[in-house]
C-alpha cells in the first residue's frame, strides 16, 4: 500500500476528523480569497478609472467634488455647472498642455422619454483627450450628432432600434469595456448632441433638460510631461475662482480611505477567524493522533519508521488542506463572480473582477496559504505521535 | 460517521438548494418590484423574468422529491439514479436565466442582480452535491458484501 492510499484511507475512515479541518480550511481559504479579491477589485477598478479619464488633474465647481467623484464611481447623476470661460482661464495656467469640458446630466427615471435612468456625459470633439482616441481605434471616426457610446451596461431595448433620452431618439453605435464603476451605466454623447437633446426635450419630454447656458460640469487637464500635477492644480485653483482642481493622485480619496478601514477591519476579522481555524484544526488532529495511539503503535511494531508514520499523518493534513482550500477558493471566486454586480451596488463601492492572469496568481497564493497554516497547525502533535514508542503505545488501553 | 449518515448529507444539501432554487426568484423578479412591461396598446404584460422564476419552480419542485428520496433510499443503483437526476435538474436551473428563457437586461434589476446569480451557483451547487452523491453511493457498494 502506498503512502497516499494509506493517508486515503484514514482521511476516509476519520469522516468526522476530516469534515471538520477540511470545512476549516474553507472558510479560512474562501475568507482570505474573498478579501484579497474584494480589494484587489476596487482598487482595480479606481486605477482603472483613472486611466478611462486619461487627465492629469480634474477641474470641478466648488463644493460639488464629492458629488463629481460619486456620479464617476456610481453613476449617481449631479448637478455641477460653473462657467465655460473657465476652460480658457486654465488653459493659460503655466505648465497647462490641454483642457476639455464636460457636461454631467441625468436621463430621466421611469419616464416613457427616456429609456432609463442613466448619467450622461457630453463632451466636447474638439478638445476631448478621453474618449476620441478609444472613438478612432474602435470606430474609426468620431461621434456624429445623434450617435452616442455607452458603458458596457447601457444597451438599446429589445425591440427598439434607438435609446430614448428626452424624447431624442440616440443611436447606440459602441460599449466601452467594463470598469466596475457607474461609468459602466453612463452614456457619452457630444456637446452638440447634449443640445440639441435639451431643445427636443422642451416639446418632446415629461420635463425638459435643462442645460444652462454657457456653461460646463468639470474641465479635464492635462499638463506639460515636467510639470508637477499637484503644483498645477494649486496654481489653477489660485487663478480660477469658485473651483477646485484635483490631481489625478487625489481622485476620489474619500473611498480609499473607506477601503482602506475596510481593509483594516477585513485583516481584523480574518486574522481572528484564521487563528481559531487553525486552532482548531490542531486541536482536531491532536485529539485524533491521540486515539490512534495504539494503532501507530502497531505500525511502528511492524517496521514503519518515524519518518514513515510522521509523512503519512502530515499527508493526511495535507490531502484536507488541498481539498478544503480548492473548495473555498472555488466557492468564493464563484460567489464574488456570480454577485459582483450586487456587491457594486449594495456596497456602493466600485469593483472590478480581476483578469485571469491574476487571478490564476491569486487561486496559487491562496492554496499555498492554506497549506502552509494547516502544516504548522498539526506539525505538533504529528511529530510527537511519530515519536510513539511503540511498546508503551501498543499496551495502552 | 456511518454510510447511511454520509448519504444523507448530499440529501439534505439538495432539498436545501431546491428550496433556494424554487423560492428565492419570486421574491427578486421584476413583476415583484411592480414592474411590466407596456404593450402599444397600452396593456401590461410580465417580463421574462418572471417566467424564469415561474419555470424555476418547475426545477425545484422535482429537485426536492430528489432529495427526499435521497435521503430514505437505501440501494446504490438507486441513490446514484437520483444523483444523475439532480445534477440534470441542477444544469437546468443554470440554463433557465442563461439560456432557455432568460433576465431583463437591465443591469440593476433585481432578476438580473439576484436572481440569475442565485440560480447559477445553486444550479453548480446542485450539480457538484448530486455528483457527491453519486460518488457516495458507489463508495456504499463497494463496501456492501
Amino acid at each position: 500500500m502506498t503512502l497516499f492510499r494509506l493517508a486515503w484511507k484514514n482521511v476516509v475512515g476519520s469522516a468526522f476528523r476530516s469534515w471538520v479541518v477540511y470545512l476549516c480550511v474553507l472558510l479560512v481559504t474562501g475568507l482570505l480569497f474573498t478579501s484579497v479579491l474584494l480589494i484587489g477589485g476596487t482598487r482595480d477598478s479606481l486605477r482603472l478609472i483613472q486611466q478611462r479619464l486619461g487627465a492629469d488633474v480634474v477641474v470641478v465647481p466648488e463644493g460639488t467634488e464629492a458629488g463629481v467623484e460619486s456620479a464617476l464611481l456610481m453613476g449617481r447623476p449631479v448637478k455641477a455647472w460653473m462657467p465655460r470661460e473657465n476652460e480658457d482661464k486654465i488653459a493659460h495656467v503655466p505648465g497647462v498642455r490641454e483642457v476639455s469640458p464636460q457636461l454631467y446630466l441625468a436621463s430621466l427615471a421611469n419616464a416613457p422619454c427616456c429609456t432609463a435612468e442613466m448619467l450622461v456625459m457630453a463632451f466636447d470633439p474638439q478638445t476631448d483627450f478621453t474618449l476620441t482616441p478609444w472613438l478612432r481605434q474602435h470606430l474609426g471616426h468620431g461621434l456624429s450628432a445623434g450617435e452616442a457610446i455607452g458603458g458596457s451596461d447601457v444597451f438599446v431595448p429589445y425591440g427598439e432600434e434607438h435609446l430614448r433620452i428626452y424624447g431624442s431618439e440616440i443611436d447606440l453605435v459602441g460599449s466601452l469595456e467594463r470598469t466596475g464603476t457607474g461609468l459602466d451605466t453612463a452614456l457619452f454623447l457630444t456637446f452638440e448632441t447634449a443640445y440639441q437633446v435639451a431643445e427636443h426635450s422642451r416639446t418632446e419630454a415629461i420635463r425638459p433638460l435643462e442645460i444652462p447656458p454657457e456653461s460646463i460640469s468639470a474641465a479635464l487637464v492635462r499638463i506639460e510631461p515636467e510639470a508637477d500635477p499637484r503644483v498645477i492644480a494649486l496654481q489653477i485653483s489660485h487663478e480660477v475662482t469658485k473651483v477646485t482642481a484635483i490631481p489625478a493622485s487625489g481622485l476620489f480619496q474619500t473611498f480609499r480611505r473607506q477601503i482602506d478601514g475596510l481593509l483594516r477591519s477585513m485583516l481584523t476579522l480574518l486574522g481572528a477567524a484564521s487563528a481559531l481555524s487553525l486552532a482548531i484544526v490542531g486541536l482536531v488532529f491532536s485529539m485524533a493522533v491521540n486515539e490512534r495511539r495504539r494503532e501507530i503503535g502497531v505500525v511502528r511494531a511492524l517496521g514503519a519508521t518515524q519518518g514513515e508514520v510522521l509523512r503519512t499523518l502530515l499527508a493526511e493534513a495535507l490531502m484536507l488542506a488541498l481539498g478544503g482550500g480548492a473548495s473555498g477558493i472555488l466557492l468564493a471566486a464563484l460567489v464574488l463572480y456570480l454577485f459582483r454586480d450586487l456587491i457594486v451596488v449594495s456596497l456602493a463601492m466600485p469593483f472590478l473582477f480581476p483578469a485571469l492572469p491574476l487571478l490564476v496568481a491569486l487561486v496559487g497564493g491562496g492554496l499555498v496559504a492554506g497549506l502552509a497554516g494547516v502544516g504548522l497547525a498539526v506539525l505538533f502533535p504529528v511529530v510527537r505521535a511519530s515519536r510513539l514508542d511503540p511498546a508503551v503505545a501498543m499496551r495502552e488501553q | 460517521m456511518t454510510a447511511r449518515t454520509a448519504a444523507r448529507i448530499p440529501a439534505v444539501a439538495i432539498a436545501i438548494l431546491a428550496i433556494v432554487i424554487g423560492v428565492m426568484p419570486l421574491f427578486f423578479n421584476c413583476q415583484y418590484d411592480g414592474k411590466t412591461l407596456v404593450l402599444a396598446n397600452g396593456r401590461e404584460v410580465p417580463m421574462k423574468c418572471y417566467w424564469t422564476a415561474r419555470a424555476a419552480l418547475a426545477v425545484a419542485v422535482p429537485l426536492l422529491a430528489v432529495g427526499l428520496l435521497m435521503a430514505f433510499s437505501r440501494r446504490a443503483e438507486t441513490l446514484r439514479a437520483l444523483g444523475i437526476l439532480g445534477a440534470i435538474l441542477g444544469v437546468m436551473a443554470i440554463l433557465l436565466p442563461t439560456l432557455l428563457i432568460g433576465v431583463c437586461q437591465h443591469a440593476g434589476a433585481s432578476c438580473s442582480l439576484v436572481m440569475k446569480p442565485t440560480l447559477v451557483l445553486a444550479g453548480i451547487l446542485a450539480i457538484g452535491v448530486s455528483l457527491a452523491g453519486v460518488a457516495v453511493s458507489g463508495r456504499r457498494e463497494e463496501q456492501t458484501p
